[in-house]
């Protein structure tokens, strides 16, 4: 089975632990533990080829500078989380891309954009064609997602293990290894 | 799970098998809560099941209500114990001498869960008046009803002050004070470990639980200062990483810091501080260093050996697997990787509510935010730190950390440093790419802050390095310093009043000009192309900038100048409002430029003289004549290292004569110009001459033209008419 290691990244507050934890938790939501491994990860089937997902959530350690490059180094597909109720996180993921080429050192890098919050459409400040701009700039998908009511959260996870399998990285991201 | 109905009303339900042990209670309204907390204390001690639960319950109440309605509550069952305890007792008046009265006994319990909560959380009632004002209510009412026995439990005196949490300045720690060496260069990596260390802790134990709650809750650092200030730490300490390195001009120079900062890090691991631990190595492992393939070649292997297994075990992959299990193995004195337990207290919050079944607080969630709280609540109240402050290093320690630079401008250093190579990657821009800094939440450290940290860095550094008491720092000793601020100006910056000396005055306002605008500035320079009507010369290889016009870029802000081929090489701090001082410092043809050196030439002979004088009444002995030629030679090759710089004060001949033979190669350089336009004006002379007789034969040419055609119409209208 194939394994995939995908980052969520974002601004604070533009609901990347809901979106992370809707997912892996489905509806049941009971017991849980944030700080077992396990936790993160979850085996979904895409287009007929089960993989497993781990995946990372950055919420919180957003302001931790030096932690990013790390993540990034780590990480084989990028889920990049604006609100589309707040146009400074949308403002603040444009340079994403930029930075996730500069550690990996390569153009072609598995990503998918994604306006969160998309059931507060009364207060939207990102249109939609603005968002797809983006991706479409970036070369990836767009997807408008709402964690409170499910709305595209599974099918984001699907596109980017789509998108890791059209564009596979190679194990131990590029040159920018430090041995 | 139970539920148990109260006036045909929720108001608790019970665990089936509780998440953490002890804790059977799965949520309940605010008001059950405490009731089941007072019930907890009977005439016995706590058991080790209701302890549990009124240690959960009590560090965790101020997540959904305050300390002072918490206390208020207890005032009011207090003062409703007689109306909902029943007493069976024959005429009993439940007072404080009728031992056996359920209501007396009710009271006392009150009063004990009072007492347990400022046992264990003394700091609650430290840092909360309205909370004090409370409990000395519950206090009054005590002493009314002339309960003086219950009335001890809740006294208020024995708490401690908690001023350290209160302000955020730096309580002085221990008298012990041993002599070590600010100098970056000097510094042993065990005590810059310890001292960082030593900085770690003293923002790590001011978090307060709000703060925690607040920055769960709202994601934002916005009114949380004293998170903020960590994470400040965390990133003024990676940025200083990687500047320290960057600031050093050969690849065996930064990989030498490489390996110190590694050195740095394995004592960090020893002494169990993983938030600093993770500041150094993902500062020495950003891509800023990364890419440096040149640097990387020359690091030890036992230092990539070190910094590999330092990336393993700080690894995100498993949800930080490695270092949880590392971490929970340690005992005694650690600070956790504050980043981690953020995250983890931010994934429960979202995915658990605060509130089940309509309004019930949520007390599983609770209890398990209770588990990461308390852990690090009580590392936070660890007070034998095993290392020794030394004052005058941490404080200059921490004014070094309080750089701020964006990501982009120490990427744009490191391009700089060692250009992208045209094999490593093709497809990328060679123009730095612009990025705009996506952390907007932490901002700059406040002047207020700067203005402290100065004060206390310049007086440690004249403590240690004013040896003979002055209150002067002389060149030498300046040198030494420097090393420990990446890009520091040279000498005669600071030195203001060009007296040779730098007075503490002269160092404060430096830092505090650099901190509150310079060091925030970039190596961004807006150059823009120019033409210049005298000789200059780029500041990046010190060449004459060639041609007639358009000869080289100047940068808007800063004014300094550099080769087209140059001006992305300039390694060199983009200083506004030095626009209007920065005259073109190598070229001195203008008059001016004359007038201020001739100035300057009279102000340091007259300098001079003084010294003499001053020199030779003191030392009448005739042997300091020698003894000046030394000093004298000393300043001289001083000023040679330092090269030509903007401010400075040129008062050696030697200097002098350096600037003579630069200004005459300039003279011949513009003799060899001056000819060659001639020359061109000669051509071009000849072609105006050429010109203008072809206007001739133009105009002439034109003239007759238009003639015949007059000649024609004429004709036309007379054959007409």
């Amino acid at each position: 089975m194939k394994e995939y290691k995908v980052v969520v990244l974002g601004s604070g507050g533009v609901g990347k632990s809901a979106l992370t934890v809707k997912f892996v938790s489905g509806t049941f939501m009971e017991k849980y533990d944030p700080t077992i491994e396990d936790f993160y990860r979850k085996e979904i089937e895409v287009d007929s080829a089960p993989s497993v997902l781990e995946i990372l959530d950055t919420a919180g350690t957003e302001q931790f500078a030096s932690m990013r490059d790390l993540y990034i180094k780590n990480g084989q597909g990028f889920v990049i989380v604006f609100s589309i109720t707040s146009l400074q996180t949308f403002q603040d993921i444009k340079t994403m891309r930029e930075q996730i080429i500069r550690v990996k050192g390569i153009e072609k890098i598995p990503m998918i954009l994604v306006g969160n919050k998309a059931d507060l459409d009364q207060q939207r400040e990102v249109p939609s064609s603005e968002g797809s701009a983006l991706a479409q700039f970036w070369g990836c998908p767009f997807l408008e997602t709402s964690a409170k009511s499910t709305q595209n959260v599974n099918e984001v996870f699907i596109e980017i293990v789509r998108e890791m399998n059209t564009s596979p990285m190679k194990e131990k991201g590029g040159c920018c290894q430090i041995l | 799970m139970q539920v148990v109905a109260h006036r045909g009303v929720l108001c608790v339900m019970e665990e089936e098998k509780s998440v953490v042990v002890g804790v059977c209670i799965r949520a309940a309204t605010p008001d059950r809560l405490i009731q089941i907390c007072v019930e907890n204390f009977g005439p016995d001690e706590l058991d080790e099941q209701s302890e549990e639960y009124c240690r959960v319950f009590f560090l965790m109440h101020q997540w959904f209500m305050k300390s002072e309605e918490l206390a208020q509550a207890f005032i009011d069952f207090y003062q409703g114990c007689d109306e909902t305890i029943t007493c069976d007792l024959p005429d009993c008046q439940h007072l404080p001498i009728n031992d056996d009265c359920p209501v007396q006994q009710y009271k006392v319990k009150i009063c004990r869960a009072v007492r347990y909560w400022i046992q264990q959380n003394p700091v609650h009632f430290a840092m909360d008046s309205p909370l004090r004002k409370a409990t000395d209510r519950l206090g009054q009412l005590l002493l009314a009803e002339g309960n003086t026995k219950l009335k001890q439990l809740v006294d208020l005196s024995q708490v401690p002050s908690y001023d350290w949490m209160r302000n955020m300045s730096v309580r002085n720690p221990s008298n012990h004070n041993r002599k070590v060496s600010l100098v970056f260069n000097h510094l042993e990596p065990e005590e810059l470990a310890d001292q960082l260390t030593y900085l770690e802790y003293k923002a790590f134990r001011r978090i307060h639980f709000s703060d925690y709650k607040n920055y769960a809750v709202t994601a934002s650092l916005k009114e949380n200062p004293k998170l903020e200030r960590s994470i400040g730490l965390f990133n003024g300490l990676s940025q200083w990483v990687q500047c320290m390195i960057l600031s050093k001009t050969t690849p065996q120079q930064r990989a030498d810091v490489i390996t110190k900062f590694s050195n740095v890090s394995k004592r960090l691991r020893v002494l169990q501080n993983f938030n600093t631990l993770m500041a150094i190595v993902g500062g020495l492992t950003h891509s800023a260093l990364a890419r440096l393939s040149k640097t990387n070649a020359c690091l030890p292997s036992e230092t990539q050996k070190t910094l590999m297994e330092f990336t393993e075990l700080l690894s995100s992959n498993n949800n930080f697997s490695n270092y949880r299990k590392v971490y929970h193995q340690c005992v005694d004195f650690k600070i956790p990787i504050l980043g981690v337990h953020l995250k983890d207290l931010i994934s429960l919050h979202t995915a658990l509510p605060d509130r089940v079944e309509g309004n019930l607080i949520n007390f599983r969630k609770m209890a398990q935010l209770s588990l990461m709280l308390q852990e690090l609540t009580r590392l936070q109240r660890v007070d034998n730190i095993p290392v020794d402050a030394n004052m005058d290093l941490v404080n200059t320690l921490r004014l070094s950390l309080d750089l701020n630079y964006t990501e982009d401008e120490i990427y744009e250093l490191s391009l700089a440093r060692e250009p992208r190579g045209s094999v490593s990657s093709p497809t990328t821009p060679t123009k730095p790419v612009m990025f705009a800094d996506w952390i907007s939440g932490v901002s700059p450290p406040d002047p207020n802050t700067i203005n402290k940290h100065v004060h206390d860095m310049v007086e440690a550094v004249f403590k240690n390095y004013d040896h003979d008491k002055d209150r002067f720092i002389s060149h030498a000793e300046f040198e030494a310093i420097a090393g420990n601020f990446p890009f520091i100006d040279s000498f005669y910056v600071l030195d203001a009043d060009k007296d040779g000396m730098i007075s503490k005055d002269e160092m404060k306002t430096y830092f505090i000009r650099a901190n509150c605008h310079a060091l925030r500035n970039s190596f961004k320079h807006a150059f823009h192309e120019t033409t210049y009507f005298k000789p200059t010369f780029c500041i990046h290889c010190t060449g004459l900038l060639w041609g007639i016009i358009k000869q080289g870029w100047k940068c808007k802000e800063c004014s300094i100048n550099a080769h087209k081929h140059c001006k992305d090489l300039v390694v060199m701090e983009c200083r506004k409002g030095m626009a209007a001082k920065r005259t073109d410092s190598i070229s001195n043809g203008s008059v001016s430029n004359d007038l201020t050196y001739s100035a300057k030439r009279k102000i340091s002979q007259r300098h001079k003289q003084a010294q003499l004088l001053a020199q030779s009444s003191e030392n009448k002995a005739g042997s300091n004549t020698g003894m000046q030629n030394n000093q004298n030679n000393q300043k001289d090759q001083v000023f040679q290292d330092d090269g030509p710089r903007e401010g400075e004060f040129y008062e050696e001949q030697h200097l002098l004569y350096d600037r003579w033979l630069k200004s005459e190669e300039a003279r011949e350089q513009l003799i060899a110009e001056n000819s060659q336009l001639r020359a061109r004006l000669e051509v071009a002379n000849d072609q105006i001459l050429i010109l203008k007789s072809h206007i001739g034969v133009i105009r002439q040419n034109t003239i007759a033209f238009i003639l015949e055609q007059m000649d024609a119409l004429h004709m036309q209208r007379d054959s007409e008419v």
